[in-house]
Parts: structure tokens; C-alpha cells; sequence
């Protein structure tokens, strides 16, 4: 290109004017690809140490994010300042931002992908659950991201492991509800099969109303379901939530007769084969219906037996 | 016929001890299985009941087996090898037809011979096949947080619940029929009343052996 070295400055500088208009242009895009490990605030946020000390309360509070998580969390491929915009050029960022009310139904509202999740729904559940009425003083700062955090949060997926989801859902919970676990409290004790419970299902599967949705009205422990049969039953209430995708995928992929044998968690009272119990009831019915007819047979042979001593 | 002590003490006690669990599993056991029908019994108590009654139940198989090791109990449960399919064929061919044409019963319990060629093998099948199964399964069920999550690619406790229901079923089966037969005596009652009081022959019985006689 060196026939253009000799072109007239204003040219030169109109071209240049247009290679920064085109990079400008292109910017949100590449921003827009960029993985989590590619963020630039991960070059501090990803250590683990990065915190600071709260002024009032003196209290340590965190900074780090875990960028494997951050990659496989659902806004993995966000860019930092899709939510994060404005402000952050400083360094130290300013304390003010440590209060920027980020919500998650500003967003996922708009999104019809997330339309079976009936998000606007969400604040109203909310606002009803113990986690909104109560007045301990460890809920004073709850809002969405104290359950959902945003950088590492992943929506259950289609085909995975049901043991999984339910470790991660209640692994959410038992980030502050730890002592629930603890071998000495009895909150649990009425539960038969505690741990097996506790491996197979969520704890919102009890602790929030029977809705379609999974609930976001948690409730207090005494008003918590303790109904056996809500589970326990064939129109069990995991049907509609954990179990509702399973079903239907192992049907897609392995057909109907395997699903029944292959089905990878029984939930007594709830898993059934029902070609297992027609076949046993009608082989019962059918013994019953042979034996009465076998008596009908002695009976019959008995009064004639009894005329013929007449 | 003289009387006999055809069941001593401890087999008859053992045999209610059994019949009682065995209407309290199957009441509690049809109330978790078909759980949120209203007239069945309530979960929880079915699962307590169940499991109390479970328990017992093998224990007193346990009992059982080692009752049989040490006395010659057992040997009323094993047919003759030789003969059998005639055995079984004479047996079969009673209850189907020559009970109707006022045959006499091919087979006379006593001391030497308490049952049967059919019930010799029906109570072989229950006591040393679906008892195991059941107790087995059962066990599993109770101690199922500790199984492994897949066996052979299946989940393990998919294949224990289809032990368990498959074996109670056939055990159902089982004491359908146990009950029936029990009818075919020498009276009506006459192995209740054995299985009560341990004596076997009365005089009904000695009224049928003659008649059978004539």
C-alpha cells in the first residue's frame, strides 16, 4: 500500500477516523463471544483471596468468583459489563458499586425462552416466603443472588444426572441452612430414610407449595409439607417437578418398555410397572376364580354325598 | 386313628407368629404400594408397621431355617427324587378330577409324612426361594442408602423393589391357595383345627377314612 504514503493528510486521517468506526462496531460483538476465562476482571476476580474488610461491620466479604464455575454457569457467555456497565473503570472500583442492585427478572422477563418459568410470578412468591418475612437479622440483605449466584448458577438441564441436580438445588440451601445436617438436631428425624431423602429429592420439593413451577414462596419449617402421599403416591408431586423431564426423555430414548424397567430412581407408592401388577392381579383373580370354582365342585359333590345317605 | 402330635408347640406358634405378620405386611405393604387410596392404611404407618413386621418375619425365618438344620423338620419339605413326576402326577390329578369323583386322597399326612408331593415343593419354592428373595429385597430396602446407585447398568434399588413386589406377589399367591388347600383334609377343618390344637385325626376324619373305605 505504498502508493498511499503519498496521499494528502486529510485522507489518511478519514481513513483512520473509518477503521476506528468499523472497530467500534465490531467491539460489542467480540465482547459478546468472549468466554468467562477471557474476562479481562477475572485477571483479579479470580483469586481467591481478592476481599474486603466492611467498613461498619468489619466484616471480610469475598470478591473472588471461580472462573470454572463462571464457564459453566448460564452466564458463562456474558461479558462482564453486559451487567456490570458503568463505573468500573476505576480501580479500586468505587464503594458505591458494592450496592448496585443487579435483579434477574429485568433481564430474563423479556426472554420467551423463559417464559415457562412464569418469572413474573417470582416477586410475588417472594414476597410470601419465609425468607421475605422473617425478621432475622441474617435475611436483611436477601435478595435474588443469595440463592442464585449469578456467576456460578446453571439451570438443570434435560438429561442430567437427576442425583446431581438434586445434590447442586440443595447444596444452595445448605450453604447458610448447614446445621440441618448436623447429627444432633432432630428437625429431620420424622423422616424415614432421612438420607435417602436427602439424596433423591430437593428440598423445595417439601418446603414450597405444590405449583407447576418449582416455587419460590419457601416456607417456614412448620408450615412445610410433612404428607407422605404428596410424593408418595401415583399423582406424586415430583411427577410435575424433578421428575417431569426424565420421564419423557427416557421414553424419547429408550422407548416406552425400557422406561419401565429402566426407570433410575423408585419412589415407592409413586413407581409402579403397572404390566407387573396387571399381570400379578389378574393371575390372583384368576387363582380365586379357580378356587371358587373348585369349592363350588366339593360343595356340589358334598349334598349329593349327603341325599344319597338319605 | 389315633391321635397324633402331628405339629408340636413351637411349630404351630411359629406358624401364627407367621400368619399375623403376614396379614400385617400385606395389609401395610398393598398401603404403600397403592399409597393415597383413601380406605388403605396411612403412610406413615404403613412404613412403620411394615418395617416392625418386616423384621420379625425374618427373624422367625431365620428361626425357621435353624429349627430345620437341628431337628428333622426339614425333611418334610424335601420330596423322594424317586417317583416324583408319578407323585405329582397322582397329586395333581386329585385335586383336578378324582377329588370330584369321591376318590379317596392319594396321600395321608402323619408323623412320617406331613405333606404332600405339591405342597412339599410349594413350600420349598416360599420357604428356601421367595422367603430368601423377599427378606433379601426387603433388607435392601432398608438399608438402600447404602446400595450402590447402578447394578449391571439398572438401578440397584429399581431391581430390589422389583424383587420385592414380584416375590409378595407370588407369596400372596402362595398363602391364596395355602388357605384353600388347608380345606382339602380330611374335613373341612380338620387342618385348622391341627394347626391349633396339633392333633391330627378326629372322627370326622375316621367318618371320611371309612366312607373313603366303602
Amino acid at each position: 500500500m505504498t502508493h498511499h504514503c503519498s496521499r494528502p493528510r486529510p485522507t489518511r486521517w478519514l481513513a483512520g477516523a473509518l477503521l476506528a468506526l468499523v472497530t467500534s462496531l465490531l467491539a460489542p460483538v467480540a465482547s459478546a463471544v468472549e468466554t468467562a476465562r477471557d474476562h479481562e476482571c477475572l485477571r483479579c476476580h479470580a483469586m481467591s483471596t481478592l476481599a474486603y474488610r466492611e467498613p461498619d461491620s468489619g466484616e471480610i466479604r469475598s470478591l473472588a468468583l471461580d472462573p470454572q464455575r463462571l464457564d459453566h454457569s448460564v452466564h458463562a457467555e456474558l461479558a462482564c459489563s453486559d451487567c456490570h456497565a458503568r463505573g468500573y473503570g476505576r480501580y479500586p472500583h468505587r464503594a458505591k458499586l458494592a450496592d448496585e442492585q443487579l435483579g434477574c427478572v429485568e433481564c430474563h422477563a423479556d426472554d420467551p425462552a423463559d417464559a415457562t418459568y412464569r418469572l413474573d410470578r417470582i416477586a410475588e412468591e417472594f414476597a410470601a416466603s419465609v425468607h421475605a418475612s422473617s425478621d432475622h437479622h441474617k435475611l436483611r440483605q436477601f435478595d435474588c443472588h443469595s440463592c442464585h449466584d449469578p456467576h456460578a448458577f446453571r439451570a438443570s438441564q434435560v438429561g442430567d444426572d437427576l442425583g446431581a441436580i438434586v445434590r447442586r438445588d440443595n447444596q444452595t440451601c445448605l450453604d447458610c441452612h448447614h446445621r440441618v445436617t448436623d447429627p444432633l438436631r432432630g428437625s429431620h428425624a420424622w423422616l424415614p430414610q432421612r438420607d435417602a431423602h436427602w439424596a433423591a429429592v430437593r428440598c423445595i420439593d417439601c418446603h414450597t407449595p405444590t405449583t407447576p413451577q418449582a416455587s419460590h414462596q419457601i416456607l417456614a419449617a412448620a408450615d412445610s409439607s410433612k404428607r407422605c402421599v404428596a410424593c408418595h403416591s401415583r399423582d406424586s408431586r415430583l411427577r410435575e417437578g424433578l421428575y417431569r423431564y426424565r420421564l419423557a426423555q427416557d421414553r424419547a430414548e429408550h422407548g416406552w418398555l425400557t422406561s419401565l424397567v429402566r426407570n433410575d430412581a423408585y419412589i415407592v407408592g409413586m413407581s409402579r410397572s403397572p404390566l407387573l401388577d396387571a399381570l400379578s392381579l389378574a393371575i390372583l383373580a384368576l387363582v380365586a376364580l379357580v378356587i371358587a370354582l373348585h369349592g363350588y365342585g366339593r360343595y356340589r359333590l358334598a349334598r349329593r354325598r349327603k341325599e344319597n345317605d338319605r | 386313628m389315633s391321635t397324633s402330635p402331628l405339629y408340636p408347640l413351637w411349630l404351630r406358634a411359629w406358624h401364627w407368629y407367621n400368619a399375623a405378620l403376614f396379614l400385617a405386611l400385606m395389609v401395610s405393604g398393598v398401603s404403600m404400594h397403592y399409597a393415597g387410596t383413601d380406605w388403605l392404611l396411612g403412610f406413615n404407618q404403613a412404613v412403620a408397621i411394615h418395617n416392625v413386621s418386616g423384621t420379625l418375619l425374618a427373624l422367625g425365618w431365620i428361626a425357621f431355617v435353624l429349627a430345620n438344620l437341628k431337628s428333622d423338620n426339614g425333611r418334610h419339605y424335601l420330596p423322594r427324587p424317586r417317583g416324583l413326576v408319578r407323585d405329582l402326577w397322582v397329586q395333581a390329578r386329585y385335586y383336578a378330577y378324582g377329588i370330584f369323583r369321591d376318590e379317596p386322597h392319594p396321600f395321608h399326612a402323619g408323623p412320617a409324612a406331613k405333606f404332600n408331593v405339591l405342597q412339599q415343593l410349594s413350600y420349598l419354592g416360599a420357604m428356601y426361594l421367595l422367603m430368601p428373595l423377599l427378606i433379601l429385597s426387603g433388607l435392601g430396602f432398608l438399608l438402600s442408602p447404602l446400595l450402590p446407585e447402578t447394578l449391571l447398568g439398572i438401578s440397584t434399588l429399581w431391581l430390589v423393589a422389583m424383587t420385592h413386589v414380584l416375590t409378595s406377589y407370588l407369596l400372596v399367591l402362595f398363602l391364596l391357595v395355602h388357605v384353600y388347600i388347608i380345606t382339602i383334609g380330611d374335613s373341612l377343618t380338620a387342618n385348622l383345627r391341627a394347626m391349633l390344637t396339633g392333633e391330627h385325626g378326629t372322627s370326622d376324619d375316621t367318618q371320611e377314612t371309612d366312607r373313603h373305605a366303602s
